[in-house]
């Protein structure tokens, strides 16, 4: 079928080399990174990889996530084609026409018409592109990639039109059955037949056109953005499966180097991610970071690790030290650039998850940013200036402000709290450190302990002996003193004999369930929200009355309670079973949920670049027009109030739910 | 009966800890016993080896918590018994006590030592002299004042009319700056001269400074930042102070060692009257110090007062707001009541994040730790960011209209109502009090 | 040259308090921290180190626990920690502290010549500031209080220029080493220990002096060379809470009687 197979088979040569070379080049860098595990639970990652790679979950989940859809199955479909179109044109004497009839037909009128929807979603994105960018397509970053999507888009849309070309000349020239084809017969009649083009000529012509654009798209593979084609699919199959908020664990050995510093310090895997992005923007739109105008684009932090990896590549093989520095002090210091992160980007991540929850290729960035963090903290000690005070708190009073651990029991002025007895007592109540010393807070505490009390729950606390759950500690890199702590705290717990947990505060929450599973503490911890909403449904707690003069509630999602644990019915439940009706929604709610801005130990650093994250949410918050946001979360109650007194939100007022159900309590 | 008296050792028995009462005072008991019968836990506790305890009751004696004590067998109580229906005590005279009453007593008189920075005389001095009153007439003892200086026998005047008998007086250029060494050996000097029982001085940075030199080379006992101070029934001054940050109070003596040093801090105690137109003896006494041996140089002082540079975390003053006051023009009003006061405008991490007050002005978890005399909150509920940075000021004033915020819980005074109206109406009554009283600034110069 | 840094582990006061039933100290689980002050001390300590590659020697005087705040010093970069313990060494007031630890910086300095000697401004549990002056005058070293930056350090001339924070002013003094200085928190801001070097720490050894090593008499050292003993111990009376006036209905009355209770408590001086 080749024209020349002679000239084909050398370019054939040059492309396919400079593929490997290119993909060897990148692949060979990935090996540089720090072992992990990443082929656990093989069922489970297989079939994640058939719903997130194949039936492109998350691509879908957005307009023109359709278009990417049919690009994504062409490309599978006519990966056939294009096989046989190297083959058959090395040697002519294997082709489609050696197959039985029917199936040849049945094959080419699949790749005529996967063809003619791939042109079309094509020409959709070119539009998509010049006509209808969304914000994510129209920051700087992406006018500089552009050049490089066009040139792709081009030479999808150029094999394309090659395709039907060639086709279109076989019809004409009779060698092909117009039948099989219904859009190359269609050209071969409308346009070769009345233009009077040699079918010959065309023949040759869109051969050779055909075969450069399928050459060059392989030897630029590995170059673009499009080597996601290669690394999507088992990116998808290889992704973490612990909570997206877990980190792993670091040992702590003399000698030892901990946290990212250097782009050899990321795991293999982080590696493998940075060539699987695909720039598509999701995590910047997701991110409460980069949607405030901060320094942090999660896009940009996994392009940063590319860039550092191939510039770094060289000296790293040859066991040199890399000449581009990973983190940059700033922005616009020494160090900065395209390859490295800036320290303020790194320290803005409130670790909501946003980002991962909505990667197509499920790409984990926040992890990295800890790892950076990490570093930062334990191998540098830099860090912004507040967070001294705060580690040192923590440190030697295991609560962020400082305050005496005898006080952790005077939440309550006339509650007698009561202590938790093994063997008697069934929940541990883990006041957390907002609950114990916060003033807003202890109300919630107090609300919560009356709600226990009316469904019978037998309940106690650790009283001082509970220590801070190290949450912030292990978001902010601090993983040495959060390491200490969660030992500590999952000792205390085992000699206890606690059994069951239930937390105010969506971190201890996740830190208790998640974090300390990798400290061998396997407990059932519950979330309020959730022990609430179960004792509602079964009828152990009964409410005296209907909650109706909080006006209308508008449930806000805690990130660490919905986006990193997936509960989002749960206080949904108790506050429809309180009120009699589903609470109002945020524009983004659940899994899109936007976070108050306070996780990831950003309640303990200032805000001082762009928009203020809360005041972004409690905007969105009035145009729902509530009188009572609802919360789940310690951080997120400050962080609307904060919000509504500086926006002026007149009588709008802030509860956590508990303190909604509590309302159903009065007689 | 004469049985027991020949047969029957007075039984000692042993010393015990009672539970609970031990203050880890760093193990004066375990110091103080001669048998090496204490020894101390990981916790700083003692653990009494009853084997080899002899019922000293040297640990009992010292320990400033009472937690010691000596406890008999029913055996040895009712030997006890028996002994004590058979003889009264005998009454013993120690030799060693003996001696040490009349090495005591060579000492007589109490001291106020008058702080002054150029020729300006501290007020603490004054509140010094006010108690040091008391304690001289309690003892029976004239009161001294001490001057050391460049051209300040006028401060003996002063101190005349404060309350002082008499006055020492060291007055040469040498003492124009105050320097450790020349104002040490003068003192020392002095105090070697004319052996007071009591010397009371200020506790400012010269007090404190100076002091805790006097009291190293004189070799007696110091006691700081006294709270109380009261003469027992032998004549030995009893100094009462706070200690671990102020969540206790101890009572110190210092009973075997004259002088007996303490320094006050200033506004503890109250400015006594001044009688105009008293006058006494000034006792003018050469130093010995000359410029040559001081190997110090003072080559600036700068006054706070005219600075630019505002310093939140040091200062003694601070008038703070928050959300509610409401923008930034609204800060005038802060700035004139911190002025009236000598202090500076502090504020909450809201007001800062509003972009009303600079963040070197932020007082908080992620601002400044303060600890100022005065606090004055105003405007600002009280969030727990807030509360951990400037709970621990001597004293806090709270202007809220929010009869439940947070911000009274730690306040010692406060005013429920429109801080628009409130502060103002300080500032006018502050400064109306100023122009009554010209001469004195409204200030602390503690 | 050797910088010597004194440091104290002190019972985290925030944490003291008495049991308002018993009237007896609650301590139990009370932590025991660096004295905050001395913090700052260590921090300049390394500063200079830092700056001029001198040795920083840190001591501490206590019970045999407080190995710890020295270990955390030797994780912050000292080169040697000393712990300065001996039954015969507690109990002492500040008098008998400072002869302590002014035995082991001369006994230090007849290994390396100590310039400079630096402390906290006091320590939070005693709040005396008196052993630093205690120290200086014993070992006849000029004595720079309430330090809150050095000005000028020229170790070659041996001359050191340090800025005092007084009572509503500052001083800017120079004195000729060897000098004392005791430091205020505006001088520095305490750096933070990297995991390996609190890794590191976990190995490196701490010295401990008792009084074999220093000789002293015992006549002068702990219990009976002090003073000062403590005779009472008591808890303080807390102030409650006061609403001061009628704030909404007359803004200008509360306000006088503010005043008039600031004026009554002598707070503020007319």
């Amino acid at each position: 079928m080749s024209p020349n197979p002679k000239l084909f088979a050398v370019l054939l040569l040059l492309s396919a080399s400079a593929f490997v070379i290119g993909c060897y080049r990148r692949f060979s860098l990935v090996a540089l990174g720090r072992p992990e595990d990443r082929l656990d639970a093989p069922g489970t990652r297989f079939s994640r990889m058939l719903r997130l790679a194949f039936g492109q979950q998350r691509v879908l989940g957005k307009p023109f996530g359709m278009n990417h859809f049919v690009i994504f199955w062409s490309f599978i479909i006519l990966a056939a084609a294009n096989a046989e179109f190297l083959v058959s044109g090395l040697a002519p004497q294997v082709s489609l026409a050696a197959l039985p009839v029917p199936l040849q037909h049945a094959l080419l009128f699949l790749f005529d018409l996967v063809s003619m929807a791939a042109l079309v979603c094509v020409l959709v994105a070119f539009a998509r592109r010049l006509f209808f960018a969304e914000p994510s397509l129209s920051s700087d970053y992406v006018k500089a990639r552009s050049p490089e999507a066009f040139l792709i888009l081009s030479l999808i849309a150029l094999l394309m039109l090659a395709y039907f070309g060639l086709h279109a000349a076989r019809i004409a020239a009779g060698i092909e059955d117009p039948a099989a084809m219904p859009v190359s017969a269609f050209i071969a009649a409308n346009l070769v037949a009345p233009l009077a083009i040699d079918p010959a000529t065309l023949a040759v012509w869109s051969w050779w056109l055909h075969a450069l654009a399928l050459l060059s798209f392989l030897a630029y593979l590995p170059q673009s953005k499009h080597m996601h084609i290669l690394t999507a699919i088992p990116n998808c199959f290889l992704a973490g499966l612990e909570r997206p908020n877990t980190q792993p664990r670091e040992e702590f050995t003399r000698g030892g180097r901990f946290g990212a510093g250097r782009v050899d310090e990321f795991t293999w895997k982080d590696l493998f991610d940075s060539f699987s992005c695909t720039e598509c923007g999701r995590c910047q739109d997701a991110c409460p970071a980069a949607g405030t105008g901060k320094s942090l684009n999660p896009r940009s932090v996994i392009h940063a690790l590319k860039t550092n990896l191939l510039a770094n590549g060289a000296s790293l093989r040859a066991g040199d030290a890399p000449p581009q520095p990973l983190i940059a002090a700033s922005e616009t210091g020494a160090g900065a650039g395209e390859g490295s992160a800036a320290e303020n980007a790194i320290w803005a991540c409130t670790t909501c998850g946003a980002c991962m929850s909505v990667c197509p290729v499920l790409i984990e960035h926040m992890p990295k940013i800890v790892k950076m963090r990490r570093h930062l903290v334990q191998m540098k000690a830099s860090f912004p200036e507040e967070l001294a005070t705060f580690f040192e708190n923590v440190e030697a009073r295991s609560n962020p402000w400082g305050i005496a651990p005898t006080e952790r029991t005077k939440w309550h002025a006339n509650l007698q709290v009561r202590p938790f007895e093994q063997g008697k007592t069934e929940y541990l109540l883990y006041v957390g450190c907002a609950g114990a010393y916060d003033a807003r807070q202890k109300q919630v505490t107090v609300a919560l302990a009356a709600i226990l009390d009316a469904a019978g729950v037998s309940w106690g606390t650790l009283g001082k002996d509970e220590r801070c759950c190290g949450d912030s500690l292990r978001r902010l890199g601090n993983e040495y003193v959060f390491d200490r702590t969660a030992r500590d705290n999952v000792s205390l717990l085992a000699e206890r004999g606690v059994k069951k947990i239930v937390t105010q505060c969506p971190h201890c929450f996740s830190t208790l369930k998640n974090d300390y599973r990798q400290y061998g503490m396997d407990l059932d911890v519950m979330h309020h929200s959730e022990l609430i909403a179960g004792l509602l449904a079964s009828g152990q707690l009964e409410l005296k009355q209907r909650v109706a003069d909080l006006g209308r509630l508008l449930f806000h999602d805690s990130c660490y309670l919905g986006r990193h644990n997936d509960v989002y019915d749960a206080p949904r439940q108790a506050l429809t079973a309180a009120t009699g009706s589903a609470p109002a929604e945020f524009a983004r709610n659940a899994e899109r949920s936007f976070c108050c801005g306070a996780g990831g130990g950003r309640m303990w650093q200032e805000e001082q670049e762009g928009e203020r994250i809360n005041l972004n949410r409690v905007k969105e918050a009035l145009q729902q027009e509530p009188d009572t946001i609802c919360v789940s979360c310690p951080y997120c109650l400050t962080m609307m109030e904060d919000g509504l007194k500086d926006l002026q939100g007149g009588s709008v007022r802030v509860k956590d739910l508990a303190e909604v159900v509590v309302e159903g309590l009065r007689a | 009966m004469s049985e027991a008296k020949i047969g029957v050792k007075r039984p000692r028995g042993k010393a015990r800890l009672i539970e609970g009462r031990c203050i880890a005072c760093g193990g004066r008991c375990e110091s103080a016993c001669p048998v090496d019968a204490v020894e101390m836990s990981g916790s700083g506790e003692p653990e009494i080896v009853a084997s080899k305890c002899i019922g000293c009751v040297k640990c009992v004696k010292v320990c400033p918590a009472q937690a010691l004590e000596v406890v008999f067998t029913d055996e040895e109580k009712r030997i006890l018994e028996r002994l004590a229906t058979e003889s009264g005590a005998d009454a013993e005279v120690d030799p060693e006590a003996q001696a040490l009453a009349d090495k005591l007593a060579a000492y007589r008189g109490v001291w106020v030592f008058v702080e002054q920075t150029e020729g300006e005389p501290a007020r603490v001095s004054w509140e010094l002299m006010g108690k040091g009153r008391e304690l001289a007439d309690t003892l029976g003892v004239p009161l001294s004042a001490v001057v050391v200086g460049s051209h300040v026998e006028e401060l003996c005047y002063h101190s005349f009319c404060y309350g002082a008998d008499q006055a020492y007086l060291v007055d040469e250029p040498v003492f124009r700056h105050y320097r450790t060494e020349a104002y040490l050996k003068a003192v020392c000097r002095l105090i070697e001269n004319y052996k007071p029982e009591i010397v009371l001085m200020g506790a400012t940075g010269l007090g404190r400074d100076l002091a805790g030199a006097v009291a190293t080379v004189v070799g007696t006992g110091l006691t700081a930042d006294c709270t109380g101070l009261g003469i027992d029934d032998r004549r030995n001054l009893m100094q009462t102070r706070p200690a671990f940050g102020g969540n206790i109070m101890a009572t110190i003596m210092c009973d075997k060692f004259r002088p007996q040093m303490a320094t006050v801090r200033p506004h503890v105690m109250p400015l006594p009257e001044r009688v105009e137109g008293k006058s006494g003896p000034v006792i003018r006494v050469a130093s010995g110090v000359v410029e040559e041996e001081i190997l110090t140089k003072v080559l600036a002082v700068v006054s706070d007062r005219n600075k630019d540079h505002v310093d939140v975390a040091g200062a003694e003053f601070i008038v703070s707001g928050g959300r509610g006051m409401m923008g930034k023009e609204n800060f005038v009003l802060l700035q004139e009541l911190a002025d009236e006061l000598g202090g500076v405008v502090g504020a909450s991490r809201s007001a800062v994040d509003a972009g009303w007050m600079p963040h070197e002005r932020q007082v908080g978890q992620t601002g400044k730790t303060v600890r100022p005399k005065i606090y004055i909150a105003c405007g600002i509920s009280g969030a727990i960011q807030h509360l951990v940075g400037m709970q621990d000021s001597d004293l806090i004033i709270a202007i809220n209209r929010d009869p439940d915020a947070p911000i009274f819980e730690v306040a010692h005074l406060g005013i429920i109502g429109d801080l628009f109206q409130v502060v103002p109406a300080l500032t006018e009554r502050l400064r109306n009090m100023k122009q009554k009283a010209p001469e004195d600034a409204i200030c602390s110069n503690g | 040259m050797l910088v010597v840094v004194c440091i104290k582990q002190v019972p985290d006061t925030t944490q003291v308090q008495i049991d308002p039933v018993t009237n007896t100290l609650v301590r139990e689980g009370i932590p025991f921290i660096v004295n905050p002050y001395d913090t700052h001390a260590l921090e300049e300590a390394l500063r200079l180190k830092d700056r001029f590659g001198f040795r920083v020697a840190a001591i501490s005087m206590g019970p045999p626990n407080a190995e710890a705040t020295l270990k955390k010093a030797l994780a912050l970069g000292v080169d040697e920690a000393i712990l300065l313990s001996d039954r015969v060494f507690g109990g002492a007031d500040t008098l008998a502290t400072s002869r302590v630890l002014s035995e082991a910086i001369d006994r230090l300095n007849r290994q390396e010549q100590v310039g400079i000697v630096i402390c906290g401004k006091q320590t939070i549990d005693g709040d005396t500031a008196q052993v630093g002056p205690g120290i200086a005058t014993r070992l006849g070293y000029t004595q720079l209080t309430l330090v809150d930056r050095i000005e000028k350090f020229d170790p070659f001339q041996g001359r050191i220029t340090v800025r005092r924070k007084l009572e509503g002013r500052h001083e800017t003094v120079e004195a000729p080493l060897p000098v004392l200085l005791t430091v205020v928190r505006e001088l520095n801001r305490p750096r933070y220990p990297t995991v390996p070097m609190r890794l590191e720490s976990e190995q490196a050894t701490v010295q401990v002096w008792s009084n074999q090593e220093l000789q002293l008499d015992q006549n002068g050292i702990g219990l009976k060379g002090s003073p000062t003993w403590v005779s009472r111990i008591f808890s303080p009376q807390r102030e409650k809470g006061e609403i001061v006036g009628d704030g909404a209905a007359d803004p200008a009355g509360a306000a006088h009687l503010l005043v008039d209770k600031l004026v009554s408590r002598d707070l503020l001086v007319v």
